[in-house]
């Protein structure tokens, strides 16, 4: 059997207003069956138009739509096997959590006995079965989005599509909720796609995250290859907590590293330089997590640690401020030259640096990215 | 120069008490977070301090001054809502000028002033643009320049939420700038910020006062909080927990000696159990169990009474195979389930408690050798240690569900 992508975009556009405005720009992509996928990006950047193209809402300007492999134009929302859950829930408050359930497969017309069946297992599902003959004012937001929810999965529809489903949820609530959520899809072996500008909940639900600024995919993978492998400066920064420094080429070895000069005079970093994508004096941005930063005080006796020390990039710091934030703690540093840059390290890490304090700081050379200095650093280092 | 004392303020609506007797003290200079879930009564104390709303009972001092029954205009405030509520006709000068006009000040003095808050926020130069021409994060900048022209001699700053209406990117980056000026030379401002967001309030916080109904449970700095909470919610609001259920073993001395293992007195430590001892504790599990609990409860709590164990996410230890004969605190296990999230790994790693299977939350460090060898089904030894583990006298179960179970 040829294994066909459950939902194939293909050189999809969308314009508005009359061809001025260009929402989504030429975007290709695929969803497998039983993917939990993302749509990822700033306001603004078509991912929620591009969730309205693939759910019939909107018709693309250009391009195709296949769903398993069929082109799917004309075909209207609800004829497309879909479930859809809303970031404002939009639950009728007339009606009984069972109601609500119900309503939408008494209206396609299914036997009583199945819609009993769908409805009883979906409830059960998201934990509201003991509620059914409530009215959903008894619940705050997150018991109507697991109605919503509930809603969604018992049509039996193998695709959900969800926008923004945790955006109107408290934080501390989506941060709990978000796992929930990817283990009910996953459970029932659902294809997902959810719409997102918390970078923060895409990597902790996605199987597959498809990341798009003013129209275009930028980079698609799964969360560890987009964290460990971002393509651009922007995906750099915008998935998780980055450094940026600026330098240029000084060497260039054999073995697909090189070293890089941070400017006005800063510390000299080996680097790798994958696929020699670098020449000499080249103009660069280098990058590292916050996390992937050591810090150890200047007596630190690195010979009696067992750890190999060979790739490690050293320099120097100031610690110019830190916090505790609980689950971690964060270490601000000014480098020699006056750059910035920030360390994470766990809650519970130990250490007794004083604020003022030179303080050695590490990063392992495959932890390093490197990019050409784009034309515009400023606009590909905003999050907008 | 500005301490604010709030006394025993009550407010109801209807037969709704949205604040509960609540007691509250904000040092000068100090940037002390609000937090609590959606419906807590944050804003409506916010409002009583800015004078907004009136309480129902209860007295405000700013120092010794009784302002319960004065205006906000009559308390010096700036205040920023989430909202921004920038006028959309009105170039950026203009909105941050009208509290001037509105207050009948010098207009030369209102310009010098404007200038000045423009060069505190970096937003020198954009005198002439119109809000729909800046982005979020220098909308958020000028509605803050717009609450710094009110600072004349309070220096205090009232935030309602406002980074909530800002993509979760710009969010995190601004965060820090909103902390630096702050603190800056300059302004040295006191600072009541309001948030649901609990991680919003561990990057900013001097201190945080967590509310949930109506009532503060717990006023400390971040650390405290963290590392001490006075109780299940305040536990659960902080990261992700995990607890367990079981008895307290009162029966076996010297309690020092728990487990027997020299342990080196090491700061944090040292840090987090000034006030709490250590407790050896049944949980049903094959292994001993102790963790530690406020002196004040380890009085409390007799041999035999039923008790909560906490233990966060992040707090639990990983190896692979079974090390249960090497590990106290311990767990064995299989990952049922595992999750890339960036920074941490996420694992929920099944065990049996009594015969009873129970998913144990597992946040750790992401690193290159847990992605390879961690793997779903993988058989794990799952620990803590003691000193993480944290002990509350049993709440009942309806408590427990009442804070854990989201409807």
């Amino acid at each position: 059997m040829i294994n066909v992508p459950t939902i194939e975009l293909k050189n999809v556009s969308k314009t508005f207003d009359e061809g001025k405005v260009l929402a989504v720009d030429n975007v290709s992509l695929k969803i497998e069956d039983g993917e939990y996928a993302f749509l990822l990006g700033p306001s603004g950047c078509g991912k929620t138009t591009t969730l309205r193209i693939i759910a019939g809402l909107e018709e693309p300007t250009e391009g195709k739509v296949l769903i398993d492999g069929k082109d799917v134009r004309g075909i209207p929302p609800e004829d497309r096997d879909m479930g859809f859950v809303f970031q404002h829930f939009e639950i009728f408050e007339h009606l009984t959590v069972w109601e609500n359930v119900t309503f939408g497969l008494e209206m396609r017309g299914y036997s009583e006995e199945y819609i009993i069946q769908q409805a009883e297992k979906a409830l059960k599902i998201v934990g509201l079965l003991e509620k059914a003959n409530e009215y959903p004012s008894i619940f705050g937001n997150p018991g109507l989005q697991k109605l919503g929810i509930a809603r969604a999965i018992a049509t039996g529809a193998k695709i959900l599509i969800m926008d923004e489903p945790l955006g109107s949820l408290d934080p501390k609530v989506s941060r709990v909720f978000r796992h929930e959520l990817r283990n009910i899809v996953k459970d029932l072996k659902l294809t997902a796609i959810h719409v997102t500008h918390n970078q923060e909940e895409a990597m902790a639900i996605a199987d597959k995250i498809i990341i798009m600024r003013a129209g275009k995919i930028l980079q698609v993978g799964t969360p560890y290859e987009l964290y460990e492998n971002p393509n651009s400066i922007f995906v750099a920064n915008f998935l998780g907590e980055t450094n940026f420094l600026q330098g240029f080429v000084l060497k260039l070895f054999d073995d697909e590293t090189m070293r890089v000069w941070i400017r006005l005079g800063g510390p000299k970093l080996n680097c790798r330089n994958v696929r020699n994508r670098f020449i000499l004096d080249d103009n660069v941005v280098i990058a590292f997590r916050f996390e992937d930063v050591y810090l150890f005080p200047l007596d630190y006796d690195f010979e009696k640690s067992p750890y190999d020390w060979s790739k490690m990039q050293f320099f120097r710091a100031i610690l110019e401020s830190s916090r505790f934030i609980g689950d971690t703690k964060r270490f601000y540093l000014i480098l020699d030259n006056g750059d910035r840059c920030v360390s994470v390290k766990p809650g519970s890490f130990e250490e007794n640096f004083k604020l003022g304090e030179e303080l050695i700081v590490a990063v392992h050379q495959d932890d390093i990215h490197v990019f050409k200095m784009p034309k515009n650093l400023i606009y590909e280092l905003s999050l907008t | 120069m500005v301490n604010i004392r709030l006394e025993n303020i009550t407010k109801k609506y209807g037969k709704t008490t949205v604040l509960d007797n609540v007691s509250l003290e904000i040092k000068d200079k100090e940037y002390l977070i609000i937090l609590g879930p959606t419906g807590a009564g944050k804003t409506t104390l916010l409002k009583i301090i800015a004078g907004l709303i009136k309480p129902d009972s209860g007295k405000v001092y700013f120092d010794e001054r009784d302002v319960t029954k004065l205006s906000p205009s009559e308390r010096n405030i700036g205040f920023m809502f989430e909202n921004y509520a920038l006028f959309p006709h009105m170039n950026i000068f203009d909105n941050i000028a009208y509290s001037g006009r509105v207050h009948d000040r010098d207009p030369k003095k209102t310009a010098t002033l404007v200038q000045q808050v423009l060069m505190m926020t970096l937003l020198t130069g954009r005198n002439n643009a119109y809000p729909d021409e800046l982005s979020g994060g220098m909308k958020q900048r000028v509605a803050l320049c717009r609450a710094l022209m009110n600072l004349e001699q309070t220096k205090l700053l009232i935030l309602d939420e406002p980074l909530k209406a800002l993509d979760a990117g710009l969010r995190m980056s601004l965060r820090r700038e909103l902390l630096l000026m702050a603190k800056s030379e300059y302004l040295q401002l006191t600072v009541i910020h309001v948030t649901n967001d609990e991680k919003e309030a561990m990057m900013l916080a001097d201190r945080i006062a967590i509310i949930n109904k109506g009532k503060i449970n717990q006023v400390g700095t971040p650390y405290e909080i963290y590392f001490h909470p006075v109780n299940l919610f305040v536990a659960f609001f902080m990261s992700e927990i995990n607890y367990f259920e079981g008895r307290c073993i009162k029966d076996i001395k010297p309690e020092w000696n728990i487990f027997k293992e020299p342990r080196k007195a090491n700061q944090l430590f040292l840090r987090i159990h000034k006030n709490s001892m250590p407790m050896l504790i049944d949980i049903g599990a094959e292994n001993r169990f102790a963790a530690y609990v406020r002196k004040e409860l380890h009085e409390q709590i007799k041999h035999g009474d039923k008790i909560l164990l906490i233990v966060r996410a992040n707090h639990f230890k990983i190896r692979l195979g079974n090390r249960l004969k090497e590990k106290n605190n311990s767990f064995l296990g299989k990952i049922f389930r595992r999750k890339f999230m960036g920074v941490f790994y996420r694992f929920e790693v099944k065990v049996k408690i009594k015969d009873q299977e129970k998913l144990i939350i597992i946040t750790i460090p992401a690193t290159r050798e847990i992605h390879k060898t961690f793997l779903e089904n993988s058989e794990v030894t799952v620990y803590f240690p003691k000193e993480l583990g944290i002990i509350f006298k049993h709440p009942g179960l309806d408590k427990i569900n009442e804070v854990l179970k989201l409807e």
